[in-house]
């Protein structure tokens, strides 16, 4: 591997298409979640279309089972629906919803203790982009199946950590209160988190070539 | 800064959260280490990986169970609950009764309170007390009546007993009660008129000495006198209201003093009793004493 200047690398915090909607919009978050609350029901399709996918991706991520993921995403809204009238007025809506997602996944876990992740679902390989050059495309989708592999390997807290900070552009400080932390220990196990999954990226790797 | 502390600012320095003048160490740090460098790269490959993964698409199923579900609880909010509807019932109820104006309405409850008040002094004072007071006339009857019945057995039990001794036993247990109750004394009169034993009858007016300030005592003692007809009680009973100085006895002492067919030691203790309570306040017992005496041995 060859060294390109630091700066080359420098990956930004939010990506370029932020996926978690910028509170900014015509109503945000907590006021829909507070209209709710008051029994506008209706109104929690709005934050429906802000958060499922990025709760979808959370929960696929983490069980890596794209349809246990839907229907942990549709008993998060349930819970939101249910559990209304507790949201407080000073609550952000963004660190309730992780935090019931966080729970509900906490439940799946419990309750199938036994089977363990699948770490090579067939379902995972059916988003290959069609339109890349063959050998490139066979590339990229061996390195996505690689790494989504090593992701399942990895123990829960340290899968849960890079996929909060990752994949759902959480910020440290959000993430500590989420794990109930400091933002130090956030930091220190999202660096052990990725050390580690590089580990077992390349175990898989060279497990594959033998 | 050593390789330890530079790897632990990666991912702030990743995040751009680094203070500019840790970051330039770091860089200047990154430029001449080549373990540093590696760690680096490789983080930053990891990043980029995790980074590419390609956004997981959720099924339209979720979008179509999630609007159903949300439909479901619309139609469950917006119908109002049984409960909900008779409470608006009722308030509606009330707010019909009551005048509109706030100060209408504080009038109106002051009046309906005088009213109830004036109601329940009406009502409610008078016949309270008085089935109270008839009940514990009748409770205290009952229990006189209870207590009449224990006695008639205590007397009964007395005048039962088979032998003599016993009975003296019994008289001498009941008296031996620092305070007899009234009615333990009331059947000890009783006993006192009834029993056929002389030293039964004796007995008692020896134990009754003890209570002879006592008018019940007195007063049974003495209407037992003219019945009597052992010499020995008489005297004992004569002695007994002459100690008591009781002048009520006087009439009853005349006569016995006069009666030809009563004992002569009887009359004579008779008229030795009428002396001491004609004297105005002597030691009664000082007098009697010697003529007592020869007639109880």
């Amino acid at each position: 591997m060859t060294l390109a200047p630091i700066a080359q690398f420098r990956v930004p915090s939010q990506p370029v298409a932020a996926r978690v909607p910028v509170a900014v919009e015509a109503t945000s978050d907590h006021e829909l979640m507070i209209a709710v609350r008051a029994g506008e029901i209706r109104r929690l399709g709005d934050l429906f279309e802000r958060y499922h996918q990025p709760l979808y991706g959370f929960f696929v991520r983490l069980t890596n089972q794209p349809s246990v993921g839907e229907d942990l995403v549709q008993i998060v809204f349930y819970r939101i629906l249910k559990y209304r009238h507790t949201y407080r007025d000073e609550g952000k809506f963004s660190a309730w919803i992780y935090h019931l997602a966080r729970k509900v996944a906490a439940d799946h876990f419990r309750k199938h203790a036994s089977t363990p992740i699948p770490t090579d679902p067939v379902d995972m390989l059916d988003q290959a982009d069609a339109g890349a050059q063959p050998s490139e495309q066979a590339a990229a989708a061996e390195d996505v199946v690689l790494l989504r592999a090593a992701l399942a390997r990895l123990p829960l807290e340290h899968r849960e950590v890079l996929v909060l900070s990752r994949l759902q552009h959480l910020e440290h400080k959000e993430i500590a209160r989420l794990l109930d932390c400091s933002v130090g220990a956030v930091k220190v196990r999202a660096h052990r988190a990725l050390k580690e999954l590089r580990e077992v990226y390349f175990k898989i790797r060279k497990e594959k070539v033998a | 800064m050593n390789c330890q502390r530079v790897q632990d600012n990666f991912i702030d320095y990743q995040d751009g959260s680094l203070p500019a003048d840790e970051s330039a160490q770091l860089r200047a740090h990154l430029t001449s280490c080549p373990t540093c460098q590696r760690e680096w790269a490789a983080l930053q490959e990891m990043t980029r990986k995790l980074d590419a993964l390609p956004v997981a698409e959720p099924s339209p199923r979720l979008r179509e169970n999630f609007y159903a579900m949300l439909d479901h609880a619309q139609r469950d909010a917006d119908a109002p609950s049984p409960f909900a509807l008779a409470r608006s019932r009722i308030d509606r109820f009330f707010a019909a009764l009551l005048p509109e104006q706030p100060a209408m309405q504080f009038a109106f409850a002051l009046a309906l309170l005088v009213c109830g008040l004036l109601a329940g002094q009406h009502y409610l004072a008078r016949p309270a007390a008085a089935p109270v007071d008839d009940s514990a006339k009748r409770e205290v009857a009952e229990l006189r009546k209870q207590m009449d019945a224990v006695n008639q057995l205590v007397v009964a039990s007395l005048l039962q007993q088979k032998s003599t001794t016993e009975r003296i036993q019994a008289v001498l247990t009941t008296m031996d009660q620092k305070a007899p109750s009234p009615s333990d004394l009331h059947a000890m009169l009783t006993v006192m008129q009834t029993d056929s034993s002389i030293n039964v009858r004796l007995s008692i007016v020896d134990a009754l000495n003890q209570h002879s300030d006592d008018s019940i005592v007195r007063a049974g003692v003495l209407s037992a006198l003219p019945r009597e007809r052992a010499p020995l009680v008489q005297v004992a009973m004569i002695e007994l209201l002459t100690a008591a100085r009781d002048r009520v006895a006087e009439p009853v002492f005349e006569k016995l003093s006069r009666d030809e067919s009563v004992d002569l030691n009887v009359r004579a203790a008779a008229r030795r009793a009428l002396a001491v309570l004609r004297l105005p306040a002597a030691s009664p017992t000082a007098t009697l004493q010697p003529a007592a005496q020869p007639l109880l041995t």
